[in-house]
């Protein structure tokens, strides 16, 4: 047993207390720990042998001895408008959270404190909308989760405000993980702009899990941005299930983190609902990350859309891997993948890898995309109206992710995203004002 | 300033090659402020490896000769710094790029001009203003300051463009390479217009083209012909009229009159 695989265990063992605690927590959530608990000492961290990690070693994070999250305070860190959830160390920070300008229709709070005041209304969904199995990092969540958001939208209710959820990780000492776990329950009709963040500095592991279901005809948006710090590693699952005519745009923003992998997997279980799942991802370093984009088309007349870029220098790595399964009753399906990806440097590489699983015959099924470097005539144009190469560069280079940055909805989140993004590319410092 | 008071650039023997093939042969030229050269000749005779040469593009290998401009050699300086000391080219096939906005760009060139002649840069708010000024002479649309730089632009829009970011750069030495290709005549009308009102006793420009017809639009004083990357004939306006009438072949078969540098000489 690798060294993170044993104190995972270790504390997997003593969280398995839960269930006899006398004050403990309901059943199903006992079940659903165990059920974790078991699955994750069976399949254990994932090997390169497995056909989901096989571009993505975890040997840095197996040799990584990860105790419980420590209590830390909250760090001055810049927060987002209210209504926010703030999160630290995997335990919610009442002093940072402010839930004023919650609408009516709409409850946002710790999921630890629901499965305490009011268990009937996670039950139906919780552990029902991630349901991958086998995934040692889901299990390992369910196993070891002390507290994250409940985010639950009645029928019919259109929030206005963005909802940001901020996960900030503080790690001075030891390394540890956190492994934060968030339900959003999004009622038939109900309308809802979603943003997760995730920040840090020194060396843990977050290892995260949101379950989102959509009621028929609810339309979400939903954004999460990875900033987490340079030694972090960062597990990410998103689990969508979408009602009728439902409607799911979600973006993945990963800039931070050693090694950072999110999973985006969604079940379109019912007719006539569409799905987008974007992503951009910029790195440099030795920094590796990657998406895994599983969408189930499982019943007819869905659509299903993924735009997914990839700035790439140093000695970085890009993975990403896009897997569409149209289901044999799934007609007129329509789904497509694009994967672009702009390498700056001759030592950065990226895999990618499209995965179409197709039933039936009558789908409409697409998908493509490029793995390429600066271009030389669009670089002497510039450099020709004066511009240095250094910010030539970086203007293309921008302009490449400036599309991703551009569909980050809520227009303060837009702004930060496009500070985060610049900031990272080479001399992104001279770019100013960028459209 | 008078025209012609004093030698902008000067070429002499100028070999390059693009790969390993070998497309200037000893060129030999002079341009003198205030004054229109044009360049003309068959295709492949290589009047864009020249237009490119001076603008500094890197996949042209200069092997041997020198060019002076304003008395610096040019050739050691990178393209930027061309354009600092006042190159511009206006490119045969401008180049699309999907998300950088025209106008960001085009005032982030023109600060970086500024800031590199020592020159203070301009607001947004100021710069806007001359942007607008200067769209009214390529008669352009302005909802083209906001689409990105030549992404979708028909070929008309496209060169338009390029005009535009030469009357807001206002360079010391224009080289225009078949600005005319692609154009129909109201659109050739447009872009001519819009040279003639940027000629100046400062300026110079190197007009480039395969054909005499946007010479009638853009009177040249000088006219060049190439041929297999040597100037092979120079003289006045009248001598576009002659190839009008005559084609490219005769230049190929009689003796070339003496080269345009010897004659600008003084």
């Amino acid at each position: 047993m690798t060294l993170a695989e044993k104190s995972f265990a270790d504390q997997l063992e003593r969280a398995a207390g839960v269930e006899w605690r006398p004050a403990g927590e309901p059943s199903f959530v006992c079940a659903l720990r165990a059920a974790g608990r078991e699955t994750f000492l069976r399949t254990k961290l994932p090997t390169l042998k497995h056909e989901d990690w096989r571009y993505t070693s975890l040997a840095g994070l197996a040799a990584q001895p990860f105790g419980p999250a420590a209590r830390a305070r909250v760090p001055a860190a810049d927060l987002p408008p209210a209504p926010r959830l703030v999160f630290v160390n995997g335990r919610l920070a009442p002093d940072a959270t402010d839930l004023s300008g919650l609408p009516a229709g709409v409850r946002m709070g710790s999921l630890a404190a629901a499965l305490r005041e009011r268990p009937a209304a996670v039950e139906p969904f919780m552990g029902q909308v991630a349901t991958t199995r086998d995934h040692a990092f889901g299990a390992l969540n369910a196993g070891l989760f002390e507290d994250g958001a409940l985010v639950d939208l009645g029928d019919g209710v259109a929030c206005a405000a963005t909802l940001h959820l901020v996960f900030l990780t503080v790690a001075s000492g030891a390394p540890f993980a956190a492994h934060p776990r968030n339900l959003v329950v999004v009622g038939k009709g109900a309308r809802a702009t979603l943003v997760e963040s995730y920040r840090g500095e020194g060396a843990y592991l977050v290892n995260a899990v949101t379950e989102i279901a959509l009621g028929e005809g609810a339309q979400v948006e939903h954004d999460r941005v990875q900033e987490d710090g340079p030694q972090a590693f960062h597990m990410g699952l998103l689990q969508i299930s979408q009602g009728a005519r439902s409607r799911f745009t979600g973006q993945s923003i990963a800039l931070g983190g050693q090694l950072a992998r999110v999973e985006a997997r969604a079940l379109l279980g019912a007719e006539g609902a569409s799905c987008d799942l974007h992503g951009l991802y910029v790195a440099g370093g030795k920094q590796v990350l990657d998406h895994l984009v599983y969408i189930d088309h499982a019943r007819p007349r869905c659509v299903s859309r993924e735009v997914f870029k990839g700035v790439l220098d140093g000695a970085s790595r890009g993975i990403f891997a896009g897997r569409v399964h149209v289901r044999e009753g799934a007609q007129k399906t329509d789904a497509s993948q694009v994967n672009s990806n702009l390498l700056l440097s001759e030592d950065a590489t990226v895999d990618t890898k499209p995965q179409l699983e197709i039933l039936n015959d009558d789908v409409k099924c697409s998908h493509g995309g490029t793995v390429g470097q600066i271009r030389e005539d669009q670089l002497f144009y510039l450099r020709s109206r004066g511009l240095s190469e250094a910010l030539a560069r970086a203007m293309l280079t921008w302009a490449f992710a400036s599309e991703m940055v551009q569909r980050v909805g809520p227009e303060e989140l837009r702004a930060r995203v496009r500070r985060a993004v610049t900031a990272r590319l080479p001399s992104g410092s001279l770019l100013r004002e960028v459209a | 300033m008078r025209k012609g008071t004093y030698t902008m650039l000067s070429i002499q023997g100028l070999k390059a090659k693009v790969a390993d093939r070998d497309i200037l042969h000893g060129l030999d030229l002079e341009v003198r402020a205030g004054e229109v050269h044009a360049i003309m000749g068959p295709n492949g005779s290589g009047k864009s490896t020249l237009a490119g040469v001076l603008a500094g593009r890197e996949t042209y290998a200069v092997t041997a000769g020198k060019v002076t401009f304003e008395g610096e050699d040019l050739l050691a300086l990178a393209p930027e710094k061309r354009a600092a000391k006042g190159i511009f080219l206006a490119f045969q096939y401008p180049v699309e790029i999907p998300g950088v906005g025209n106008m960001y760009f085009l005032r982030t060139a023109f600060n970086a001009l500024r800031r590199a002649r020592g020159e203070e840069e301009l607001d947004a708010m100021d710069f806007l203003a001359l942007a607008r000024e200067r769209m009214k002479l390529v008669k352009m649309d302005p909802s083209f300051a906001n689409r990105s730089v030549n992404e979708g632009f028909s070929g008309g829009e496209k060169k338009r463009n390029e005009i535009l970011q030469m009357a807001v750069l206002e360079p010391k030495l224009a080289i225009l390479d078949e600005v005319d290709s692609g154009l129909d005549i109201d659109a050739l009308r447009v872009v001519a217009d819009g040279v003639n009102a940027l000629r100046s006793a400062e300026r110079a420009m190197i007009v480039v083209t395969h054909y005499q017809r946007l010479l009638d639009y853009i009177r040249p004083d000088h006219v060049h012909v190439m041929a297999n990357g040597r100037i092979v004939t120079s003289g006045g306006p009248e001598l576009a009229l002659e190839l009008e009438k005559r084609g490219y072949g005769w230049i190929e078969k009689e003796p070339p009159a003496r080269p345009a540098a010897a004659e600008a000489r003084p």
